[in-house]
């Protein structure tokens, strides 16, 4: 398996804090990592990193063997990274369809064939019943998988979910996990994600990053996690008082 | 003629119903000069024309890319500026001065882009100002070319030719009013094409969210530089079309800030992002600017018997009435913000389905 | 040399006015982040308020701020309430497109009850100046220099000492924060409108005697108090203050060594170099 992405000690800082300090790990082809991590760890300032919202303050990105530290967003989602967000972002006015479409877009230049790829996209997420509803007027958990899907149509090798399943109801979330396993499985695209739900993030991880304070923590196998001393005092210990 | 069609098959729907109305309207628009001899009634639709022109170019970036610039009459007075100096000091047909205009204001909205787009937040409305201004002093400042305050008399425009053909004098109203019409279809069509293009779909990307946008491979300086290049080109062709139409062009009329608003309000009145509300929110100004402008409202108070020609408040609103269209201006821009941002369409839209519903 | 000491100084004297203007500016965007288009409008409104006490009562235009501040703040705290406060969660772009608005109906009502003839207020110490080294300096300038330094002085101690002041700082830093802090954010607000109003109104005042007044004599001060407002860093008092000093300095002299017809044009030219290289202002640190 080969390397798709690596992040080389990574720091961002804001003024004199320092959001990230000295991040590195790297991603196999075709797995997906999990970050965990108390709220304010700066797992979503690492993700701004990788995706190039920050250029990073120190170290650097390497996707695909290229170094992607200091580009903009669009440029790394056309080499074929893309991110969701934590707090959705639907292009409100715009139907379901239009929607994923912008991100067909990013791949060809004919209306037609975006028009097709976004249909795919939705039928992947279950929601090719509703093209022409208004994004902004979905329930939370449509507009959750409506940036699943709106992701996957930019054809990208690596996604980036932050917190796709914070807000959701349990059978919501089934439903995503069930999708990024689905996504796994038709292969050729890797996933990182960002995730509360601490089984939910066992259960999908190959292996899991836990970031705390801005810095990586622990890196291992859900197993390897659940029983790191370090991780439990500093984070599950705290999450199951 | 063909994309015409097409345009409007598409935009009115595909019942057949739609696009023989849609045909009606343009034949009779075309025909229209062949009954109406009216030199005032062809005039008010030549104001029609330009204020469409400009509502639907400011519409590809205000309405589209959500990018407002209020110092479009930067571009308006490039056009209007550009042709009018080409044709007083260096004998130029205008319609070359058109082309030339729009030359001067594509590096006139690159400038501006070139600067702003790369920042967000309110940097682009005032940026946009702030070059309108520039433009205003520069051309009370720069006498030489420019003849300062006083501005530029043309008294004959060149003959029009294809080969040895004339096509026309422009001694009447009626050249202009076929000229403003192609004009207005072509931005219309433009449009129509814009929106059903990548282009459409990223702009309002772009106006519904910037940073998702960004993320889904979206240049967003490209492509805002784009939409206002797009719009600016349009603008100076209005602005252009107006000079040579009026005759006469002064910094006070052509770079006036008031022009900026007036674009906007034009799209805001008819619904911004949308093909048509240019063209409704240019129905109602042109006609109540109109109307202001010629006591036409006075008298309609006077005849409603509210007051009286002779008394005191009637003296004032026939004074004033005429002075009055900014600060109705004023108040519209006020009432839609607040009660139907969507404009017009939006209203009219809202008022459907809740009929619908009902 | 004497030239330009004599610019520099009568440059800082009208900057003191500019960073009056720039100051309530930035007071309104921070608490609310509205940029208020009509400010110069407020500031024209002032100048007639200005006008109309001294044309009908002959209250003396440095003197009458005692009526024009209070009635200003019940101006702007009256326009904030009606119409800017329904507008805040909305479009930034379409609460720009309402003080645009605002700004119209109130420089063409004020057209329709005063006409756009010029006014002036011509006082016994209008055209009266003094010597200092033999540098000449403008009495009503200098007298308008002086009381906008107590004003600034004034607003200074108020938002730093008082526990009003405080807030309104708190809300500017963060609404949010400022609001779960148990800081009425909506009274704060109109609080930020009305200071920021009577701040333009005392401007327009301070320079009814030295300026024409008309109508349409905002538009313009509204272009500078952004400037002036983007030049300080966007929000920042100190940096307002700043900033209106850099652009009296920056338009009188280019006023003397370019002419008086591209002062304006220079100033402005010098905020698209301040975007196009140090966009968080002269303050601030630049972002991109």
């Amino acid at each position: 398996m080969a390397t798709i992405l690596e992040i080389k000690h990574v720091s961002k800082f804001f003024g004199g804090l320092a959001a990230n300090s000295d991040v590195s790990f790297s991603l196999e082809e075709g797995m997906i990592m999990g970050m965990i991590g108390p709220n304010g760890a700066g797992k979503t300032t690492l993700f701004n990193c990788i995706t190039g919202y920050y250029p990073p303050s120190r170290g650097e990105v390497i996707f695909k063997a290229q170094k992607i530290s200091g580009l903009e967003p669009d440029r790394i989602c056309r080499l074929g990274m893309v991110r969701t967000w934590q707090k959705v972002r639907p292009l409100a006015k715009l139907s379901v369809i239009d929607n994923v479409m912008v991100g067909a877009l990013c791949r060809t230049n004919s209306l037609k064939t975006a028009r097709e790829l976004a249909m795919e996209q939705l039928k992947v997420v279950r929601m090719e019943n509703k093209p022409d509803f208004p994004a902004g007027g979905l329930p939370i958990g449509e507009q959750k998988k409506l940036e699943v899907a709106r992701a996957l149509a930019t054809q990208p090798q690596l996604l980036l979910l932050d917190e796709v399943m914070g807000g959701l109801n349990p059978a919501e979330s089934d439903e995503i996990i069930q999708l990024i396993l689905e996504i796994k499985k038709g292969g050729g695209i890797t996933q990182m994600v960002i995730e509360h739900d601490m089984k939910a993030i066992m259960r999908i991880s190959d292996r899991i990053v836990v970031i705390n304070s801005g810095e990586k923590l622990a890196e291992g196998t859900p197993q390897e996690i659940v029983n790191n001393p370090e991780v439990v005092r500093a984070y599950l210990g705290d999450f199951h008082a | 003629m063909k994309s015409t069609l097409a345009l409007i098959r598409t935009t009115a729907g595909t019942s057949p119903v739609a696009t023989a109305l849609g045909l009606a309207v343009l034949a009779g628009l075309f025909l229209f000069p062949s009954f109406v001899k009216s030199p005032y009634t062809l005039h008010i639709m030549i104001l029609f024309f330009l204020s469409t022109i400009q509502g639907e170019a400011w519409n590809i970036i205000g309405g589209y890319t959500g990018q407002y610039s209020i110092g479009h009459v930067a571009y308006f007075g490039a056009g209007a500026y550009t042709t009018m100096i080409l044709m007083q000091y260096k004998q130029i047909p205008p319609w070359y001065g058109m082309l030339a205009g729009i030359g001067v204001a594509l590096v006139v909205s690159l400038i501006i882009g070139s600067i702003c787009f790369r920042l967000q937040g309110p940097y682009f409305v005032l940026a946009s100002i702030a070059v309108a201004e520039i433009m205003r002093l520069s051309a009370i400042n720069l006498k030489d070319i420019t003849n300062g305050a006083e501005g530029i008399l043309i008294t004959e425009i060149p003959v029009f030719k294809i080969g040895n053909t004339v096509v026309t004098d422009f001694l009447s109203k009626v050249p202009f009013y076929y000229v403003g019409l192609v004009i207005t279809l072509v931005t219309i069509l433009v449009t129509w094409m814009v929106q059903n293009s990548k282009l459409g779909y990223y702009f309002q990307a772009i106006r519904e969210d910037q940073d998702a946008a960004h993320s889904l491979g979206i240049s967003l300086p490209l492509y805002k530089n784009i939409a206002l290049a797009l719009s600016a080109v349009f603008t100076s062709l209005s602005g252009s079309f107006y000079a040579i139409y009026i005759g006469y062009i002064d910094p006070s009329t052509v770079l006036n800030l008031d022009i900026s608003v007036q674009i906007v309000l034009v799209c805001i009145i008819g619904g911004i992002g949308t093909i048509w509300g240019p063209v409704i929110g240019a129905m109602v100004l042109v006609p109540l600017s109109e109307a202001l402008r010629s006591d036409l409202i006075a008298g309609m108070i006077f005849k409603t018997g509210l007051t009286s020609e002779g008394s005191a408040i009637g003296t004032f609103l026939k004074e004033n009435l005429a002075h009055a269209h900014a600060l109705i201006y004023g108040i519209l821009v006020v009432v839609v913000i607040l009660f139907m941002p969507d404009g017009v369409l939006g209203w009219v839209k809202k008022l459907t389905v809740q009929k619908g519903r009902g | 040399m004497m030239v330009l000491l004599q610019s520099l100084i009568s440059g800082i004297l009208i900057g003191g006015v500019y960073a009056l203007i720039g100051i309530g500016m930035t007071i309104i965007f921070g608490v609310m982040r509205v940029i208020n288009f009509a400010h110069g409008d407020i500031l024209m409104v002032g100048m007639y308020l200005t006008y109309t006490l001294f044309s009908s009562l002959g209250i003396d235009p440095f003197v009458s701020i005692v009526i024009t501040i209070p009635l200003m703040f019940l101006f702007g705290a009256f326009l904030q309430k009606v119409f800017i406060n329904r507008m805040l969660g909305a479009h930034p772009q379409n609460q720009i497109l309402l003080t645009i608005g605002l700004g119209l109906i109130m420089s063409n009502t004020m057209m329709l009850i005063f006409t756009s003839d010029y006014k002036i207020i011509s006082t016994s110490y209008s055209s009266e100046s003094f010597n200092v080294a033999g540098i000449s300096i403008s009495s009503p300038l200098a007298i308008s220099f002086l009381i906008t330094a107590a004003i600034t002085l004034l607003l200074y101690w108020f938002l730093l000492k008082t526990n009003t002041g405080q807030a309104i700082r708190a809300t500017a830093q963060d609404r949010e924060a400022a609001q779960l802090m148990g800081i009425n954010v909506r009274w704060m607000s109109i609080l930020a409108f009305g200071i920021g109003s009577a701040l333009a109104g005392t401007a327009g005042a301070l320079i009814s005697p030295t300026y024409y007044i008309f109508p349409q004599i905002g538009g313009i001060f509204t272009l500078k108090a952004f400037i002036i407002t983007v030049l300080g860093g966007m929000g920042s008092i100190i940096g307002a203050t700043l900033g209106g000093i850099i652009i009296g300095v920056a338009e009188s002299v280019s006023a003397v060594y370019i002419s008086s017809g591209w002062k304006d044009v220079v100033v402005f030219v010098l905020f698209l170099l301040v975007l196009l290289f140090k966009p968080a202002g002269l303050m601030g640190k630049s972002r991109m």
